[in-house]
């Protein structure tokens, strides 16, 4: 093909080139992922997640807890908004109101109507329950260690109507709004993934560097450790490890020993394959070069031995994540995790496991299918960066 | 090797079950003082002497893991009042024969679709493949349990769960039962193989690209083999040996979701003996005894999968000799 350029397109060949050349890792990394419409699309639509998560607060117009539950509202379908109908358009998007009726015509159930000349307006911007950023409230042993701050305090939520509520994904059975806790829920699964992938990181670094890099008996007896913490299969023993925990902690706590346990279980894997890349690399000439020149191990590690496979490492840790979201889901789904009031994407998996509601209150469905998106935005962004970090590997076109 | 990974793992455990608070004594005491007896502390320590829970931590984590080892004996179940070994024997075999039949129902699907999918220029047949494993990746068993369970409770009006069916729930061994546990049994084990179908299909394919593209297999189809002779003599049996290596980790992941799955569908096997020790009666002493029951399994296989692959290798069998 180069015989048909003509000269510009040479020279910008020949930059091309250059650039190639002279780019650094993360430089091709970028450069490679990008190129992979898949892994794109699955990159943006987990930063909306993420974001959707992190605002939840903002986004949701009420408490995703048994505070901001609707009592006129219970099992209540979705609401969506609505610019016209019979009656006329409107710019402002509107929601009806809703009656609820129990008499004998009902057969003595709660049954709720929609009452189609009842209009409600939604509004913008809507000043309603507070919500802090900063929010530390450690009940610690000993007065003197009480920690109460919160910072970054606001009320105001992106949208709500005048009267009665808006569920968007209507509401579950105690009334609590499921858009509002399903946004709650992702925040609580990537909280949750995060430290669990955190920790085990940690750990991974810790044991995998020191057994990779000493080799010899310490390699050999951690190894071993390893090996066996990894032949037990992780559910089971996860469930031994939560089953252990008091009935009568408070949620943050059970939250907090959970993600913990994840990363305690997680780090096998993850110290593999630090210990398997140390081994290869501490042969390397740059690493003697330095031994020689006095260094000492802790700075050889540091400064030479991680930097050189940060970017296998990120890759892992993204590719850990949906695991770790998965076992924790699977955990709360069997009722040993974090249990209903708290908002996580398996404790209200659990409340679909019926057949009643699948008949009835379709609804709930709803965040099973954020939960598989979520997931499988994981492993695409994860497996997308990884062939991206993956200098061998070819883009297919 | 692999026993010693036996008891580290069997200290683990009992480190566990010893974290539960409260001991085997206090659990008969206080069944006996639900019996109408009065109890006292002095009643609790006598029975701590006669179980033989005063000694140190030590000895009896090593007088558990002996009984363990060579008698195969996991004592008695505080809560239950039973012995374990009576209370798991049935089940063992029952959850074994499920989760290695899922192991084997993913391996049957899993290597030809994959040899197929790395072949093949279709580029439908690719992509659902990978769509396929990816799926199999982000949407976990026990959600794909409870989908088909509600819709064929919802459509046929009969659930899908449980291993027996009513007649036959307790009833000895026969042919008739057999036969009726073979008709249900299958789900649970579509279930269960679902991930590591996969799992595996993503590794197969993966490896059979690897291997195809190498030298070799063009000297082959050079000397006139092609077709499948040519895939399954040079290439396949390559790829395999990967494969066969992770058996050990797939029936890891398996039993993984035993106890998840066997939740959902009620089956009545160890699975949801162990959620029923953890979740509601805190019987330490029936969980441990399961979770070394699953782990020795994994090991044991990847025992076999040694050998198997020691068999099929040369160049693993050379190094093994030495």
């Amino acid at each position: 093909m180069g015989f048909f350029l003509n000269k510009s397109d040479a020279a910008n060949d020949q930059n091309l080139k250059e650039a190639y050349f002279t780019a650094s890792q993360g430089q091709l990394i970028r450069a490679r992922y990008k190129s992979n419409r898949t892994a794109m699309f699955a990159g943006w639509v987990l930063t909306l997640m993420i974001l959707l998560g992190f605002f939840s607060e903002f986004l949701s117009p009420y408490e995703p807890t048994m505070a901001g539950r609707d009592k006129k509202y219970e099992n209540g379908p979705p609401q969506i908004p609505k610019f016209w109908d019979e009656n006329g358009v409107s710019f402002r998007p509107f929601i009806y109101g809703t009656k609820r009726e129990r008499s004998l015509k009902t057969n003595f159930r709660w049954v709720i109507s929609i009452d189609r000349q009842d209009r409600r307006y939604l509004h913008f911007f809507v000043e309603g329950w507070e919500y802090s950023y900063i929010n530390l409230d450690w009940d610690l042993p000993g007065e003197a260690f009480d920690l109460d701050v919160k910072a970054l305090t606001f009320s105001t939520h992106l949208f709500g109507v005048d009267k009665g509520g808006v569920h968007l994904f209507g509401t579950d059975k105690s009334g609590k709004d499921i858009f509002s806790r399903t946004l709650r829920a992702i925040m609580t699964s990537l909280k949750c993934g995060i430290m669990g992938v955190l920790i085990a990181f940690v750990l991974a670094l810790v044991i995998g560097g020191i057994s990779g890099y000493y080799g010899g008996w310490i390699d050999h007896i951690l190894q071993m450790i390893t090996d066996a913490i990894r032949t037990v299969p992780p559910l089971p023993l996860f469930m031994a490890l939560a089953a252990f925990l008091p009935q009568e902690w408070s949620a943050e706590a059970v939250f907090f020993v959970i993600s913990s346990i994840l990363g305690l279980i997680g780090w096998p894997t993850l110290a593999r394959r630090i210990r398997t890349h140390l081994l290869s690399e501490r042969s390397q000439d740059y690493v003697l070069a330095a031994q020689l020149c006095g260094a000492s191990s802790n700075h050889i590690i540091r400064r030479h031995l991680l930097p050189s496979f940060t970017s296998y490492i990120i890759v892992d840790l993204m590719i850990t994540f949906p695991y770790m979201v998965r076992l924790e889901t699977a955990l709360s789904f069997i009722g040993l995790g974090l249990i209903d009031p708290v908002s996580s994407l398996g404790s209200m998996m659990q409340n679909v496991s019926k057949a009643d509601v699948l008949l009835n209150y379709q609804w709930y469905f709803i965040p099973v299918i954020f939960f598989i998106v979520f997931v499988l935005a994981f492993v695409f962004v994860g497996d997308g960066l990884r062939d991206a970090a993956d200098p061998y590997s070819q883009i297919k076109k | 090797m692999s026993i010693l990974t036996m008891v580290i793992v069997s200290f683990i455990v009992f480190s566990l079950m010893e974290l539960v608070p409260g001991n085997c004594a206090e659990r008969y005491i206080a069944f006996k003082n639900t019996q109408g007896q009065n109890i006292t502390v002095e009643d609790i320590r006598a029975e701590e002497r006669r179980l033989g829970l005063d000694r140190p931590f030590l000895i009896r984590a090593f007088s558990w893991m002996g009984d363990v080892f060579f008698k195969g004996e996991f004592g008695d179940s505080c809560i239950l009042r039973l012995n374990i070994n009576y209370l798991l024997s049935d089940k063992v075999w029952i959850s074994l024969g499920i989760s290695l039949a899922a192991l084997f129902f993913s391996y049957l699907v899993a290597i030809p679709i994959g040899i197929y999918s790395a072949v093949s220029r279709n580029p439908i047949a690719n992509n659902s493949v990978r769509f396929i494993s990816y799926l199999g990746l982000a949407l976990p068993s026990f959600l794909l349990a409870l989908m088909i369970m509600l819709t064929t409770t919802v459509l046929f009006g009969e659930s899908m769960s449980g291993l027996f069916s009513k007649e036959y729930r307790d009833a000895a061994w026969s042919y008739a039962k057999f036969m009726d546990f073979m008709s249900r049994a299958w789900l649970p084990v579509f279930i269960l193989g679902w991930a590591a179908t996969a799992f595996a299909l993503q590794t197969v394919r993966a490896l059979m690209l690897d291997e195809i593209g190498k030298l070799y297999v063009t000297a082959a189809s050079a000397r006139g083999i092609s077709g499948r002779k040519l895939l399954w003599r040079y290439p396949a049996k390559h790829s395999l040996g990967p494969v066969i290596n992770s058996l050990g980790f797939d029936l890891n992941r398996i039993f993984n979701d035993l106890p998840v799955v066997a939740l959902i569908m009620t089956l009545t096997e160890m699975g949801a003996l162990l959620i029923d020790a953890l979740a509601f009666s805190n019987d330490q002493q029936l969980a441990g005894a399961i979770l070394v029951v699953l782990t020795a399994t994994i090991v044991f296989m990847n025992f076999v999968t040694d050998i198997i692959l020691a068999l099929m290798d040369p160049r693993v069998r050379q190094g093994l000799m030495g």
